[in-house]
């Protein structure tokens, strides 16, 4: 008998009262595969979720190599040894794929510590290629296919050498040629004493490639046995042979004209295709399938949050426009969204306007809502649905599962729909509810509604249906009637198998216009040096000469320098309005800290402490407080622009002392000193984005929270880091802002704030975080400088300067959506 | 009784209107004096006013920054027409009206169809509006209104009489009243309230709905702009100048004022009348603070500082409500 690796024992958890986990046990050995099987919501997610350490399990214990353990994050989980490869991986989109391989681990550095990138690619490629798949591993994770990210993230896994290693629907799309590459790595690990725990609907895999097989049910462990006692029909009737409903709700309604046709409907994305069948007046037809069969896609397309790519859908005769819900509402279609709290409840606001919202123009006269319709409807909901609550004026939040399913099932009841469709109804609701729900559902079918019961529970399937059709990776794969099929057969349809599939396709042409517009340094390059042409034709006095170039370099400089600290702020998904105004206050208050005869290099200092601190205050508040960035920063813009003018009492600060002007006023060979500034901190913060850990993990951030904090990132410090930084940035340009001009006004630093937010964005700077160059923004504050000489060299007055700032960031953003839809349409 | 009086905002506001009021009343000269009080009004109708929309666009949990530059461009426009083309001065009226609304819609428009936060969207036309307010008026300020608009600053609805002296009620304020009624009963009483409601609180829930989120937006950040055009009038009449750089800051006001009226910052939850209770506090603070002779520096700071402690606060108090749920 080979070792035991990890044992979970009687393991419970609740979630606000639904019970997710009752008594579950899981036994892994090393060397072996343990296959998990369960139908949704069985409670397999929940048991992977408390070994891999996302949450602690209410009570239980858990034994890694006999001795007690637990882990109070997926980090700690991962350094003793136990991974897990979720089914849809969340990563962070705007990195390479070799980056979200290896950022959790450290990445492959050099000397000093500095990231070598080469090294990274080879070793990311190399473990790509260990599972048998080549592919370019420098590309954004968010181009690549489902597929590819799957392996990759299997790779990155495996790299680690786990003692335990989960693997959750690893085949869902995966192609038979990758598949089988993937099993033989399987079966290689295996071999090297590693526990795997496989999870899947597939049951045909998980015959192959388990040794023995746990299967769950409603939260429960019901058993476990060897591969050699086992066969599919065995399994199938484990996983749903649940005693059936006691109350059999289901009431002989007669059936009239077909009301909807659906005819070859099939998605854009290939979650579904060619799905085709009718539904009558009075008549519940049940849709089963497991999780990733595309039910809730094909629901969803109907509906019109999700245009299918073809297809027809008539009802009554009808064609249904699928373009949006409110559209599919009024052709008489009705949706009960499959995740309630996400989809479908306002969980602050009263079970009256929960109740209402979909009949809300109906309710009113000249768009005011008739109070006494809307409190009769509500009653009504409450009475037929017979929802426990205290009022109608209860937040719907503070209602039990099964009673806010009630309310949002009478919120589609009411709008009287000719087709209705539920999606899992009864999930999560308690047994009298449930029973509740499809007498409901059988009152609705009386009046001629024709309905379809999407469900991953077959009793309820069978019970409530009087068609059953089945589907299986986004195909239906046969129609049966409960009456005479029996459950076996129809799960047997509806188990999913080993298929290919064809990847989405995405044409060349927009793949190349995206990858065109992200060139953004090379096109900024190209754009100053057409515009500069064009200059030099049409004002060759005026512009082409040295004096003007180097007025150029000398007003992009400070912008410039402020851009990089902006840069920073935006690429961990934050931003700062205020550091135009806290400019101004800290360089008046170096410039009377130098007036009053301390040395120049002091003044510096403390203005840069000033900055951080400052800009410290700017990112702590908004965490502490957890409010947007935006509302700390905008009323800083005010405070620290009212302390400057109280500070400078309504005089400039002049005549500042020739040491200090020497920091920044003049040249060095002939080149203006606020240049060398300016490649300093450019070259600086060029490394830390590019080359240091630090750096990448401030751009993880950007990208995706919540896929930070699961390789163990903190948000409170890689704020403060990146506030901290452009803190240290706005004390530098105070200084030698005053230094240059020779004088503070009151004005200093008005709007520097959007100069540098331009620069930023027009460099390639993704404004919602996550992806940012120095080099970019360099070139931003240069192309935004060229066009404000330009514009005065022309003569265009200089009053028009503001539109092109707040033009270029519209712009700039603007173009960034339509890349981002582009690339979208292939991931 | 007392815990339920302390969770509602309404009445936590009205207390510290009251203590205000008490303690300018003991501590300022001159202070109550309703007429001068009254007449002070004037200078809170353009902050007024866009927090009416404001209080809808932050309901939705979005932010308009660009609020203050659109006023100071419709005034603008209302100027140069006025002045340069000679257009007849109700034409002008209109036209600026109609700037705003369309500039409310490039807002709307652009974040809604390009999916980019409001916050974005608006940072950037927030300098482009005031561009086309400088590059109209070449940064020159446009006076010599005909004595007709002017009444609109200084006009006089009705006067009554309080311990043998008059006191005047604004039109101007009369127009923040209005626009304050229609707005409250907009967001309480009509779907179109209901809507941005529910938009605010989750916004996935609000698609499945059925509710028309993108047109939804539009409407409310053209609605903004249209109600900017309307301040925009008053503005002008009340300073008796079109200026480019008039109305810096007033989108502070304007969400300081929502913000302190308990409208959250995350959505889903919002009160005209908080709103307005908000206004007052920054109103009286400021009328106060003034008669008393701090300067205009020193207010900026303590709206801000205002700004932020409430929007602590208020996170704060949901949280808890939340927890102890």
């Amino acid at each position: 008998m080979s070792q035991t690796l990890l044992q979970l024992t009687s393991i419970d958890k609740c979630f606000g009262g639904v019970v997710a986990l009752r008594e579950a046990r899981l036994h892994v050995r090393a060397g072996e595969v343990l296959g998990l099987v369960g139908e949704n919501g069985a409670g397999k997610s929940t048991l992977i979720n408390i070994a891999t350490g996302l949450f602690p399990p209410d009570s239980g214990v858990m034994l890694l190599e006999g001795e007690t353990v637990s882990f109070a994050n997926t980090r700690q989980a991962a350094d003793a040894g136990v991974m897990v490869v979720h089914q849809e991986a969340d990563l962070f989109a705007q990195l390479s794929i070799a980056e979200n391989m290896l950022l959790g681990r450290g990445l492959e550095r050099g000397p000093g510590g500095l990231i070598n990138w080469r090294k990274t690619n080879a070793t990311a490629e190399g473990l790509v290629a260990d599972l048998g798949e080549q592919f370019n591993v420098t590309q954004d994770a968010g181009s690549l296919t489902v597929a590819r990210r799957t392996m990759a993230e299997i790779a990155a896994a495996v790299s680690t050498a786990p003692k335990v290693l989960f693997l959750d629907e690893p085949t869902a799309s995966l192609t038979v040629k990758e598949i089988e590459n993937l099993f033989s790595q399987i079966e290689r690990l295996k071999a090297a004493g590693v526990g795997i725990v496989y999870v899947s609907h597939r049951l045909d895999e998980i015959l192959t490639l388990c040794d023995r097989v746990t299967m769950m049910r409603d939260g429960a462990t019901i058993e476990t046995r060897k591969k050699a006692d086992l066969t599919m029909d065995t399994i199938v009737s484990t996983m749903v042979g649940r005693e059936m409903a006691t109350t059999n709700a289901k009431r002989t309604v007669p059936i009239g004209d077909v009301r909807v046709d659906i005819d070859g409907i099939t998605a854009k994305d290939g979650s579904f295709s060619d799905i085709s069948f009718q539904v009558r007046a009075g008549e519940i037809v049940g849709l089963y399938g497991f999780v990733g069969a595309g039910r809730s896609e094909f629901a969803q397309a109907l509906f019109g949050i999700q245009k299918p790519a073809k297809g027809r859908v008539t009802i009554d005769g009808v064609p249904l426009k699928m373009q949006s819900p409110r559209k599919a509402v009024a052709q008489g279609l009705a949706y009960l969204p499959e995740d309630r709290l996400v989809q479908a409840v306002f969980r602050e606001h009263a079970l009256r306007s929960n109740a209402s919202v979909t009949l809300l123009p109906k309710l009113s006269t000249a768009t005011v809502i008739g109070s006494r319709k809307e409190h009769a409807l509500a009653d009504k909901i409450i009475t037929e649905m017979n929802v426990k609550a205290a009022s109608m004026e209860q937040p719907i939040g503070t209602l039990s599962g099964g009673n806010q399913q009630k309310v949002i099932f009478g919120r589609w009841a009411a709008t009287e729909p000719k087709v209705l469709i539920l999606d899992e109804p009864t999930r999560g609701v308690d047994v009298g509810a449930k029973a509740e729900i499809h007498k409901l559902i059988c009152d609705l079918a009386e009046t001629g509604t024709a309905i379809i019961l999407i469900s991953s529970e077959l009793p309820e399937v069978m019970a409530m249906s009087d068609r059953v059709v089945t589907l299986s990776e986004g195909q239906v794969t046969g129609e049966f009637d409960p009456q005479s099929d029996d459950e076996a057969t129809i799960a047997a349809a509806a188990v999913p198998r080993s298929t290919e599939k064809a990847a989405a396709a995405i044409s060349p042409l927009k793949r190349g216009i995206a990858r065109a517009l992200q060139m953004r340094e090379l096109g900024l390059i190209v754009f100053i040096a057409l515009l500069g042409g064009y200059m030099s034709i049409t004002a060759p006095d005026t512009f082409a000469n040295t004096g003007n170039f180097l007025d150029i370099l000398k007003n992009a400089a400070i912008p410039a320098i402020m851009a990089q600290g902006a840069m920073l702020i935006i690429c961990a998904g934050g931003i700062d309005i205020s550091v135009g105004s806290m400019m101004g206050l800290v360089g008046a208050f170096a410039a009377l800290a130098v007036k009053a005869g301390m040395p120049a290099p002091v003044c510096l200092a403390l203005a840069m402490a000033m900055g951080i601190s400052f800009s410290l205050a700017n990112g702590g508040l908004s965490l502490v407080a957890r409010i947007h960035p935006i509302i700390v920063t905008l009323a800083g813009l005010s405070i620290y622009r009212g302390v400057m003018r109280i500070v400078m009492d309504g005089k400039e600060i002049m005549f500042l002392p020739d040491g200090y002007r020497a920091l920044a006023d003049g040249a060095w060979l002939g080149i203006p000193k606020v240049c060398y500034y300016v490649v300093v901190v450019t070259a600086l913060t060029h490394v830390l984005v590019r080359y240091t850990l630090l750096g990448r993990q401030v751009l993880a951030l950007g990208n995706s929270e919540s896929a930070a904090r699961l390789i163990g990132l903190s948000k409170t410090k890689l704020t403060l880091f990146v506030f901290g930084c452009s803190g240290a940035l706005v004390g530098l340009c105070a200084v030698l802002n005053a230094a240059y001009y020779g004088k503070v006004q009151a004005n200093t630093g008005v709007g520097i704030e959007l100069q540098a937010i331009a620069a930023c964005v027009i460099g390639g700077t993704n404004i919602l975080g996550g992806r940012g160059s120095a080099l970019g923004t360099l070139l931003g504050a240069l192309l935004v400088a060229l066009l404000y000489n330009s514009l005065v060299l022309l003569e265009a007055s200089s009053y028009w300067q503001n539109i092109f700032v707040g033009g270029l960031i519209l712009a700039a953003v603007i173009v960034d959506a339509l890349v981002q839809r582009l690339r979208g349409a292939g991931a | 009784m007392i815990q339920r009086l302390l969770n509602n905002r309404e009445f936590i506001l009205f207390s510290v209107l009251c203590l205000l009021f008490a303690g300018f009343s003991m501590t300022t000269e001159y202070f109550l004096n309703l007429d001068s009080l009254l007449s002070y009004s004037r200078y809170w109708v353009a902050p007024g006013m866009l927090a009416v929309p404001m209080t809808f666009i932050i309901a939705t949990a979005g932010i308009d920054l660009s609020v203050g530059s659109i006023v100071a461009m419709c005034g603008i426009i209302l100027g140069v027409l006025y002045r340069d083309y000679q257009w007849p001065i109700a034409a002008a009226c209109a036209a600026a009206i109609l700037s705003g609304t369309a500039a409310g819609a490039v807002n709307g428009g652009v974040s809604s169809w390009f999916r980019i936060p409001p916050l974005v969207v608006t940072l950037a036309t927030m300098t482009l509006f005031r561009g086309v307010a400088f590059g109209l008026s070449k940064a020159d300020a446009i006076s010599n209104f005909p004595p007709g608009f002017k009444l609109l600053g200084n006009g006089d609805l009705f006067s009554f009489t309080l311990n043998g002296s008059p006191v005047f009620v604004p039109i101007a304020l009369g127009a923040l009243l209005l626009t304050m009624i229609i707005g409250g009963i907009i967001l309480r009483n009509t779907w179109m309230g209901r809507y941005t409601l529910a938009l605010g609180e989750n916004p996935v829930a609000a698609r499945y709905g059925a509710i028309p989120v993108r047109g939804l937006t539009l409407g409310i950040y053209t609605a903004c702009g249209c109600v900017c055009g309307v301040a925009s009038l008053f503005y002008t009449a009340v300073y008796g100048t079109a200026r480019a750089d008039a109305a810096m800051g007033l989108e502070l006001e304007a969400i300081a004022a929502v913000v302190i009226g308990g409208t959250r910052i995350s959505g889903g939850q919002a009160s005209v009348v908080g709103t307005l209770l908000g206004l007052l506090i920054i109103g009286i603070l400021k009328y106060g603070l003034d008669l008393s002779g701090v300067r205009s520096q020193y207010v900026v700071i303590i709206v801000g500082v205002l700004l932020i402690v409430t929007a602590v606060f208020n996170e704060w108090m949901a949280r808890r409500a939340g927890e102890s749920k």
